[in-house]
């Protein structure tokens, strides 16, 4: 089982607060296919290996492209590897770019889960943002979405925004709800650096939400998610039973997964690479025939296991039996006082075969990883 | 030996010791202007140069051909000028038969320069006076001149005016050095009497030591003797000291020179300890001088507890050209194992906090300095207590006495009004008050050590705009009324954080130190609540309200590789805090107390 990634590095316009790579013209459009293709082609052994279970359409925005080139790239995604029937087809869609058409054309092509980016219901939050679109065209092309056939569908939103209060954010909350999604991801907003809304925190123009109050919002979220009746299945991703992403969840347990596309990563076996964040080098070393990455490392059992360990808290929760079957390391027995102290305070449940955390436990999830790591005693 | 002069330079800080040093080894072809890379030859340890402070003393022969045709030995022998370092001059001095003395045109007697004259005046030593820097525009050659003359009784045609900015009054101080201070004397036949007046360990050849002959001859492969230790070995090298170890194979009564023994083990050589030869040993030792007294304790622990071994190595190694460090292995239950320290001063423990981690890359966590009680028990019992975590308990007490010093502060008269405000708010004595010259007061204070041990010198330069200068020695213990505050965190007690002070003090005190520490522990998963207690009553109250939020919202394929390696760098910092009960506590936080001024 695996997945694949495929990162279309191109957008209208870049948002305030994103550090995906991404440009804003789409004049390599056709330079960037040929070389893709050729990329594809280039991994064409590993299909023997795995099958694949997903494929994921990210950006930038993929939703630019036609819904012919999405069908071209998934074409050749099936006749280079052996993707299953049932396989889960993600295409990251800004309700800005598409209309009820252009999403018929991606169902046809074979995309059968869209994610989209809604952000927020409140029209000043997306100018504050900078997305391309309304409040109004993200609902309209979600129904659109519903209506020509799509039944998996996401929606992203960002909550902890400068001077948000939590009656907004319940009123996009609900929002969202109305929309009958199968998905929500729901996440608080990270200053991400080298980005503008970095460079406005740091001049002072704009101030990010106390972390009391960010706790507060990201409180009522999960309260709210699960009395709509999702499951909270990882920090930020909610989803009615049965629609959880498969392939995000992939990344998180280590399943291998090829990225495709400047600056995607890619995962097998042990080992983790990444492409150039750059259209044009992306191109020129897969024109001269080279893999085009920019590095790569090879996970030792201690990382491998620190990453289990922080990604399992992160999601559905520590498998005991398989992080011991995996590791050789039975974590409830390796500190039991630090687990003991994390489950009577409240952070942690221990509920065979899962260590997961209680909603006070995600509001720590980075500190409780960082305890267990750091108190857990490695075999060498 | 009749050529030979053995002499050191009595300067303030910053009064041109170290280029008049440099000057003379210039002048006699020791060391060429272009080998002169940095412009102060004896300061050769980074620290030191980086302090602009002598620290070790070190010792560097000259030859010199006088006026009188002759050629001389010229032994100079460093001395520190900081007045943590007295003992370091008396060793120095031991070793010598003359000083030159050494006042800024400029900035004239100061209370350090006073000292160390005293110091070399009751060795015995002939005093050479120079006055320095005199192409200052701020120079003020006649009034120092009689400031040189009330101190030292000497002629005014004997002061010799100097620049050795300038190289003006060179040859003069080099031909003083050769009329006026006595050739050493000593029988070069009578049994071998040594003063080791320092050493050095080397790890390829383990111990050397700095010597001054008094009586008779080392030669190499002389089985000698030191007293103290009363260990034996082969001489290996003998040799002098110039820019290098000048190797002679033997030395003779009245010169000074190293000598390596091949002693391996840093505890058998013994600064201040006499050598003989075991085949005709003297007698018994040369006095030995006073010995160092350490003024000041810390606690000393590694980071990472796996490293004590290592920091006790390093320490034994310091040891053994520093006499004056003190120390012992001491646990705490928020530290683990380490060792408590004894020091002459701020200065000096700041100087081996530095120098363990630059030279021996160790990573410490060192806990507020204190000085040493005498504690008297109602069973009459007198404890000593270095360790305020070793404080009796409240009801064994009958009371606790404090060491006193006796402080001498020179310092313009404008500036007397700010000097007895903090002398006071320290809880000084007033004794008295004379004047040196028309504009300089010289004021004498009995202070409790505790209260200058942290900034006194640097509150006394700051309200002095740089003009005060302090000596002091120790006086006496006295009864005070102190008390020892615990600091507590979520009930439980953090031994390292135990300080002594006196009761008038201990209210704010607690409470400055509570806030500090809630400002230097991070906000935990829980609330913290810190409080400040003597005895069972708490005095003062603060919190730290618990974290509400640490989570990254995304973590997807992209991510994961710069996340693990964050957490893990996390990881790290995390085990390098100390625990006590569930709170973790980060290592400044064990010297609040010190940075609690600067709010």
């Amino acid at each position: 089982m695996a997945s694949l990634y495929v990162h279309i590095p191109f957008c209208e316009h870049k948002c305030i607060y994103c550090d995906f790579y991404s440009i804003e013209s789409l004049d390599p459009l056709e330079s960037f296919l040929t070389a893709l293709r050729k990329e594809i082609a280039m991994y064409a052994e590993y299909s023997t290996k795995e099958t694949i279970e997903t494929i994921f359409f990210g950006g930038g925005t993929p939703s630019l492209l036609s819904p012919a080139i999405i069908a071209e790239i998934l074409d050749l995604c099936h006749r280079t590897f052996s993707v299953r029937r049932d396989a889960e087809i993600t295409l990251e869609t800004n309700p800005g770019t598409v209309d009820r058409d252009i999403l018929a054309g991606f169902r046809a092509a074979g995309v059968n889960r869209l994610s989209f980016g809604v952000q927020s219901f409140h029209e000043d939050d997306l100018r504050f943002l900078t997305r391309i679109h309304s409040a109004g065209q993200a609902k309209e092309n979600i129904r659109n979405a519903q209506k020509v056939g799509f039944d998996n569908i996401s929606l992203d939103l960002i909550f902890a925004l400068p001077n948000q209060t939590l009656a907004r954010w319940k009123e996009n909350l609900q929002q969202a709800i109305v929309l009958d999604t199968q998905h929500i991801s729901a996440y608080s907003l990270i200053v991400e650096h080298g980005t503008p809304l970095a460079r406005m925190v740091r001049s002072k123009q704009v101030s990010v939400l106390p972390l009391d109050t960010e706790a507060e919002l990201y409180e009522f979220t999960m309260a709210c998610m699960r009395d709509e009746g999702f499951e909270h299945y990882e920090v930020s991703n909610y989803a009615k039973p049965g629609f959880r992403s498969r392939h995000n969840s992939n990344y998180w347990n280590h399943t291998n997964y090829i990225g495709f596309g400047p600056s995607a990563h890619s995962f097998w076996m042990n080992r983790r690479w990444w492409n150039i964040r750059s259209i044009e080098s992306y191109c020129e070393k897969i024109l001269a025939g080279e893999f085009p990455l920019a590095g790569e490392e090879h996970l030792t059992s201690g990382q491998y296991l620190d990453e289990a360990i922080m990604l399992g808290l992160r999601g559905e929760g520590i498998h005991l039996d398989r992080l011991n079957a995996r590791h050789g390391i039975d974590l409830v027995a390796s500190d039991q006082s630090t687990i003991d102290n994390l489950i009577s305070e409240c952070l942690l449940v221990h509920d065979p075969p899962f260590l997961r955390l209680t909603d006070k436990g995600y509001l720590l999830c980075d500190e409780i990883s960082k305890v267990l790591l750091a108190h857990l005693s490695v075999p060498a | 030996m009749d050529s030979i002069r053995n002499f050191c330079i009595i300067a303030h800080i910053d009064h041109g010791k170290s280029t008049i040093a440099d000057r003379l080894l210039e002048r006699t072809g020791t060391i060429t202007e272009r080998e002169m890379k940095t412009n102060q030859v004896l300061d050769d340890m980074e620290l030191e140069q980086e302090r602009g402070i002598t620290i070790k003393l070190h010792a560097i022969q000259m030859k010199y051909r006088a006026r009188d045709q002759k050629e001389y030995t010229l032994n100079l022998i460093d001395t520190p000028g900081h007045v943590d370092f007295s003992y370091e001059v008396s060793r120095s001095l031991a070793a010598c038969e003359g000083a030159i003395l050494v006042v800024d045109a400029s900035q004239g007697v100061e209370a350090q320069t006073i000292s160390n004259l005293y110091l070399a005046i009751d060795a015995g030593l002939e005093i050479v006076p120079v006055i320095n820097k005199i192409d200052l525009p701020s120079a003020m050659v006649d009034t120092v001149k009689h400031q040189i003359i009330d101190l030292i009784g000497c002629k005014e045609e004997e002061i010799i005016l100097a620049s050795a900015k300038m190289k003006i009054g060179v040859d003069e101080m080099l031909e003083a050095v050769v009329q006026r201070i006595p050739a050493p004397k000593g029988d070069p036949n009578a049994s071998l009497k040594a003063l080791i007046f320092d050493s050095i360990f080397d790890g390829y050849r383990g111990s050397i030591v700095y010597i001054r002959i008094m009586d008779g001859t080392l030669t190499e492969k002389d089985r000698v003797r030191f007293f103290a230790t009363d260990k034996i070995f082969a001489a290996e090298e003998v040799g002098v000291l110039e820019m290098q170890r000048i190797r002679t194979k033997e030395l003779s009564a009245g010169n000074v020179g190293y000598l390596i023994p091949g002693a391996k083990d840093v505890h058998d050589t013994k600064v201040g300890d006499t050598i003989t030869t075991a085949d005709h040993p003297a007698d018994g030792p040369l006095p030995g001088y006073k010995e160092a007294k350490p003024m000041v304790f810390a606690g000393l622990y590694p980071v990472n507890a796996d490293n004590f071994s290592e920091l006790r190595d390093s320490l034994e190694k310091l040891r053994m050209n520093d006499a004056s460090l003190i120390f012992e292995p001491e646990t705490s239950v928020a530290l683990g194992f380490g060792f408590r320290a004894g020091f002459l001063g701020l200065l000096h423990m700041e100087i081996i906090q530095e120098r363990l981690e630059r030279e021996y890359q160790q990573e410490l966590i060192t806990t507020v300095p204190n000085v040493e009680y005498r504690v008297v028990k109602t069973n009459a019992e007198v404890v000593l207590v270095d360790n305020p975590a070793l404080m009796p308990p409240l009801g064994e007490i009958e009371h606790i006495e404090e060491p006193f010093i006796s402080a001498q502060i020179i310092a313009p008269a404008e500036y007397i009004g700010n000097i007895m405000k903090l002398c006071t708010e320290r809880r000084g004595v007033y004794k008295d008050t004379t004047y040196i010259d028309t504009t300089r007061a010289d004021l004498r204070y009995e202070l409790p050590l505790a209260d200058i041990i942290f900034d006194f010198y640097d509150k006394l330069k700051s309200t002095s705009r740089g003009y005060a200068s302090l000596d002091y020695e120790f006086l006496e213990y006295r009864e005070s009324d102190l008390v020892k505050l615990d600091i507590l965190l979520n009930a439980e007690s953090v031994d390292a954080l135990s300080t002594i002070v006196h009761r008038d003090k201990a209210y704010e005190w607690g409470k400055k130190l509570c806030a500090k520490l809630r400002k230097l522990i991070p906000r935990q998963m829980f609330e913290v609540v810190i409080q400040a207690a003597i005895g069972s009553k708490v005095i003062a109250r603060d919190s730290i309200s618990a974290l509400r939020k640490n989570v990254l919202a995304k973590c997807y394929g992209g991510d994961i590789s710069r996340k693990r390696k964050l957490l893990e760098k996390q990881k790290e910092g995390k085990k390098r805090m100390k625990q006590v009960g569930r709170v973790e506590i980060p290592q400044e936080a064990f010297l609040a107390v010190l940075a609690m001024e600067e709010d």
